[in-house]
């Protein structure tokens, strides 16, 4: 039998099949069309300026090598005239960023870029190994998540940069629209799909260039370009929404391979179908500029294997419990205000409102009040915030108000890190 | 959560926990309640939805509401639920606020599977007497005014043509199993809708229950079909000038399942059960979107059913657009937004090979979903 030849250039054998649509093509052209595409998604958001310096959050992982690597190729074939530099945070956890450090050190020689590592030490004060002294193992799930959450954007504050890209990929964002939806979180499935987050108030714009990009597109790529990255097994075993929505996502990708797309599609047009009152953003607004990246998005992998402890469907269970609590409330909500209506003549009519622009009579909707959700920024450190302090602000208070007690050094040994350590066996991801 | 309390121990039976005077047999979240109880819950939760077509000041002439009938627990159920109801409104007023016009669509072209839903559809009618019925095939939605045969890149069918010969080569033509039921639950719709405007009624009863709406909303999510949520999960949103009502949109599908057992005489021989969904394998060429959402939701619905609940809740939120600068889809109908239809040209599909620019202009609107239906 004839090898089959590559659908886009009809000359070379192919070698590879796109995950994406299944065409079968040759390494070169399936390189050159990833990068073709990643380079329209750029283009066609504007996502760049001329002369901007942009940090790439690297973690040493395939998704910011990749990231690395397209950009650095990109910036030089169409002269975006971008100043590159990588950006790595180190949590403090002793041993456990020690080989993707490593990794992203040699990207940098790899690469030809500057490489800042900014420690949890600087951002905040605070190795995690410190806080896991002060709080025990327990607790600093919550620490760790939260600190993960803001470091990029003040290490790159740090840096006096302005725009962080990360290496959050397709299947990522639509896995967070199915648990948005599962979780029945309309502020967050508005924003999950906006390539770029935080406006122009904010200090530190964030953006995500392989929005479309497919996983295994992303390992094909770092396969075939024999890109240096670390490869470890997630340790951050996912929350029971994640988990779900993302075991979704893979039966999906199987049953019809362009399922992924078709979910970032449908949230991009879902998020112009959730209402104003509900998201906060007016519609006016760039649909593409979203408020805040404080969403609980999947940052890379964890530092503390967030999960240790936990059974899983933890948060389902959570959930259910509070729901079933809301509906029975909201019966007995309503077993009053018909109570309430059979002597109405004593009391005036309760006023409906009138939303002028839906022309819409407002109705209320027992116990089931949209949550509008405002955003502000911190009074203490600038980042954006639905409170006037954020959470990394209040912990770090807590933290800083235990500061003696941690100078009483202990001689345990850190078992939290130890077990990530044995945890970080390199599983690789099959390609393909 | 709901089913039966099994094997109670020691012949201790508890008592219902509304009437407390029957022995609780089902449960109702973490009530136990007796059968009575049971079928009195599910009946109220479906005709507290129908308040929109309560009698309302004297006005004589009944609303016409069509009915389409699946052969499935839960338009059975349904079809159960407001034949009394209608009863009880004649008993005590002589009149009706609403009649039902009940459509059997035939999805199946084996003229021996056609044979059997025209049986079935006659025990229907013995029992249910006081409505009208019909039957239609799925591809008298060829037939259909606007539907966009160059779109679908396949030629008018001539009147010579058998029509459910056309269906099959167009079903034939589609490359994958999901396609094939989203071009087949797409049609089905237009078709009820034709149905509907030419028969002269206001709605259609949907017979879906919160489960199935949870399950479509992901579905459709998933064949890139987000845009038409607010259509097809919202109680009574108005497609092509007929709303669309689901009124057992506040019960789990076990609690119909259930129901259908328990009504006197029981629905069992008019029912068609749907195969379980626990076989499916996400492997197999014939599994669609649609199976492993419906297996997806059967267990979740086991665990946690007011998170199930909730995702239809949050769903009916989602508004559709404003009808400005709209164009109707070609297959489903439903307004598409300039400039966004089908598959190419977007963000996430940028690929200018792949993007047939010239052939666009005469090809017709498809939205998004129809489009990744018809061309992948
Ligand atoms: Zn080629
Ligand atoms: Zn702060
Ligand atoms: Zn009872
Ligand atoms: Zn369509």
């Amino acid at each position: 039998m004839a090898p089959t030849l590559c659908a886009i250039c009809q000359i070379a054998r192919a070698l590879i099949i796109r995950p994406k649509n299944h065409q079968k093509l040759c390494r070169e052209c399936f390189i050159s069309i990833f990068e073709a595409e990643i380079h329209h998604t750029i283009t066609s958001t504007s996502l760049f300026s001329r002369g901007d310096r942009i940090a790439i959050g690297a973690s040493g992982g395939k998704d910011s090598t990749v990231l690395a690597s397209v950009l650095k190729t990109l910036n030089e074939r169409y002269d975006y005239g971008l100043d590159l530099v990588l950006l790595s945070i180190d949590e403090g956890i002793k041993g456990y960023r020690d080989d993707s450090l490593e990794t992203v050190k040699r990207n940098a020689v790899q690469y030809d870029m500057p490489l800042k590592i900014v420690g949890y030490d600087e951002l905040y004060g605070w190795t995690m190994d410190q806080v896991v002294e002060v709080i025990g193992k327990k607790g600093n799930c919550t620490y760790c998540g939260v600190f993960r959450r803001q470091a990029l954007d003040r290490g790159a504050k740090m840096l006096g940069i302005n725009h962080v890209v990360t290496g959050h990929n397709a299947d990522d964002i639509a896995e967070t629209i199915l648990m948005n939806l599962l979780r029945g979180d309309l502020p967050r499935l508005a924003r999950s799909t906006s390539i770029v987050t935080g406006d122009s108030a904010s200090d530190v714009r964030r953006s995500k260039p392989l929005k479309y990009a497919y996983e295994k597109e992303i390992v094909l790529y770092a396969h075939h370009k024999k890109l240096d990255y670390f490869t470890t097994e997630c340790l951050y075993s996912p929350e029971a929404f994640r988990g779900s929505a993302r075991s979704l996502i893979k039966n999906l990708e199987r049953v019809r391979p362009s399922a992924i797309l078709d979910v970032v599609r449908s949230g991009e047009d879902m998020a112009k179908l959730v209402p104003e009152e509900v998201t906060g953003i007016s519609q006016c607004k760039s649909q593409k500029v979203s408020l805040s990246s404080a969403d609980g998005e999947r940052e890379g992998a964890g530092g503390c294997g967030s999960s240790n402890g936990r059974n899983s469907g933890g948060e389902m269970a959570d959930m259910e419990k509070k729901l079933q609590q809301d509906e029975e409330a909201a019966s007995r909500e309503i077993d009053v205000s018909s109570l309430a209506s059979s002597t109405a003549h004593i009391h005036p009519p309760e006023k409906k409102g009138h939303d002028p622009k839906t022309g819409k009579t407002g109705r209320k909707d027992a116990g089931r009040k949209l949550v509008k959700q405002t955003l502000g920024s911190c009074k203490k450190c600038g980042y954006m915030s639905s409170q006037e302090v954020c959470k990394a602000c209040t912990l770090l208070e807590g933290l800083n108000k235990n500061r003696p007690q941690m100078e009483i050094e202990t001689d345990v040994e850190d078992n939290e890190s130890s077990t990530l350590r044995r945890r970080m066996g390199g599983v690789a991801l099959a390609a393909g | 959560m709901s089913g039966d309390i099994e094997g109670q121990q020691n012949g201790n039976t508890a008592l219902c926990q509304r009437c407390h005077e029957e022995a609780a047999t089902h449960q109702i979240r973490s009530d136990g309640i007796c059968t009575k109880c049971f079928v009195a819950y599910v009946t109220t939760k479906a005709i507290k939805r129908m308040e929109t077509y309560k009698i309302r000041g004297t006005t004589k002439t009944a609303r016409r509401l069509l009915f389409p009938l699946s052969f499935g627990p839960s338009s059975a159920s349904l079809l159960h639920i407001l034949d009394q109801h209608i009863q009880g409104q004649y008993l005590r007023m002589n009149r009706a606020s609403y009649e039902l016009v009940v459509v059997h669509i035939n999805l199946y072209v084996d003229p021996v599977d056609r044979k059997d839903a025209d049986l079935l559809l006659e025990k229907y009618k013995s029992r249910f007497p006081r409505h009208t019925y019909s039957t239609l095939n799925l591809e008298d939605a060829l037939t259909l005014e606007g539907i966009d045969w160059k779109a679908l890149k396949m030629e008018e069918p001539l009147n010579t043509q058998n029509p459910a010969d056309k269906l099959q080569a167009l079903l034939g033509s589609m490359s994958s199993a999901t396609s094939r039921s989203d071009i087949v639950s797409t049609l089905l719709t237009r078709l009820l809708v034709d149905v509907a405007k030419k028969s002269e009624c206001e709605s259609i009863l949907f017979g879906d229950s919160t489960s199935r709406l949870a399950e479509k909303t992901l579905t459709e999510t998933a064949k890139g079909r987000g845009f038409s949520l607010p259509w097809q999960v919202s109680d009574g949103a108005l497609s092509y000038g007929i709303a669309f009502n689901y009124p057992l949109r506040d019960l789990l599908k076990k609690e119909i399942q259930t129901f259908s057992s328990l009504t006197t005489p029981p629905l069992t021989d008019l029912v068609i059960n749907p195969k379980s969904s626990s076989h499916i394998s996400a492997s197999s060429k014939t599994t669609t979107i649609d199976d492993l959402m419906a297996q997806y939701f059967e267990t979740v619905e086991e665990n946690f059913p007011s998170i199930v609940a909730n995702v239809v809740r949050t769903t009916s939120k989602l508004k559709s657009l404003p009808d400005e600068d709209t164009t109707s889809c070609g297959l489903c109908g439903l307004p598409v937004a300039k400039g966004t239809d089908g598959i190419y040209g977007w963000g996430g599909d940028q690929n200018t090979s792949s993007q047939p620019t010239e052939e666009k202009l005469h090809h017709g609107i498809l939205c998004y979903g129809c489009s990744r239906s018809i061309n992948s």
